[in-house]
């Protein structure tokens, strides 16, 4: 039973230090506090995130955005 | 064998709601215990589209040339993603990845969603509303809708992708970055060949 324990003990063990913790040096708090959002539904963000980008564009380039999407719809 | 197909298909299922709903926790289960014949349903979801692609595209309702139009986009894109795998994989051994080819292709694979998502979204409107998109405010905001959809699934790939990546070749964040700037401009070149030949506008990554 105690063998049984520590072998589980040992493989979950493992299975977290076989990969590196994420650092980025200073700007590591950043980077988990983005990261903590997309881990779970990040759906929801990458649609607001989206839509402010879209609109950055359209602001950017105008009505030239038809043709992007004109292009794009013959992409496939 | 029946059995291992049935269980391989509810992963396949529960795997597909998780790269939704949790892509990390899902990932990390797909590399930990994923199984190969997992493999063999992406490739099914991925003829399903294949198939509507050729009917879209193909002007004339003849079986030898929506055949033919099936077969080069099937083996282009099994070609595509080899290829592409394959190039990460041996980058990232060299910037000190660690794990089998079998596990990351698996990881790698789930990255298609997207993708095929993307393209049957697209092939959908080509056929509901085809181009050219006018100044119209109409045309305008299709546009929009258009390219937002387009940007969220753009976004989802990469953080699969990275996911792959992390979980598959146990990397950090900073070697991902180094291996996607080796691996990009390849990747560009081969997208241009795919272009020129005929084969794909926009590449199916």
């Amino acid at each position: 039973m105690k063998d049984a324990l520590y072998e589980r003990f040992q493989k979950k063990w493992s299975q977290t230090m076989d990969l590196p913790p994420q650092t980025v040096g200073p700007l590591t708090p950043y980077y988990k506090m983005v990261t903590k959002q997309l881990k779970v539904m990040p759906l929801p963000i990458l649609f607001l995130l989206s839509t402010a980008l879209i609109i950055c564009l359209f602001f950017l380039i105008g009505s030239g955005i038809t043709f992007l999407t004109s292009l794009l719809q013959r992409g496939f | 064998m029946s059995d291992a197909l049935i269980v391989s298909l509810y992963s396949f299922i529960r795997t597909l709601v998780g790269i939704v709903v949790r892509p990390y926790e899902t990932y990390r289960r797909i590399i930990l215990k994923g199984t190969s014949w997992e493999l063999l349903f992406v490739g099914a979801l991925l003829s399903v589209y294949f198939t509507v692609n050729a009917i879209v595209k193909t002007p004339a309702f003849r079986p030898f040339v929506l055949t033919r139009h099936f077969v080069k986009t099937s083996v282009a894109v099994l070609v595509t993603a080899l290829f592409v795998s394959w190039l990460l994989w041996i980058v990232g051994k060299c910037f000190g990845g660690k794990g089998e080819y079998k596990r990351f292709l698996l990881g790698w694979s789930y990255t298609l969603i997207p993708t095929l998502c993307w393209f049957f979204f697209t092939s959908l409107l080509y056929v509901i509303i085809p181009p050219p998109r006018t100044t119209h405010p109409t045309g305008v905001a299709l546009s929009l809708v258009f390219l937002t959809i387009s940007a969220v699934l753009f976004f989802w790939k990469i953080i699969l992708s990275y996911l792959s990546l992390r979980f598959g070749l146990k990397l950090d964040l900073v070697r991902i970055l180094g291996i996607l700037l080796i691996c990009a401009p390849v990747i560009g070149i081969y997208s241009i060949g795919m272009y020129r030949l005929g084969i794909f506008r926009v590449p199916f990554l």
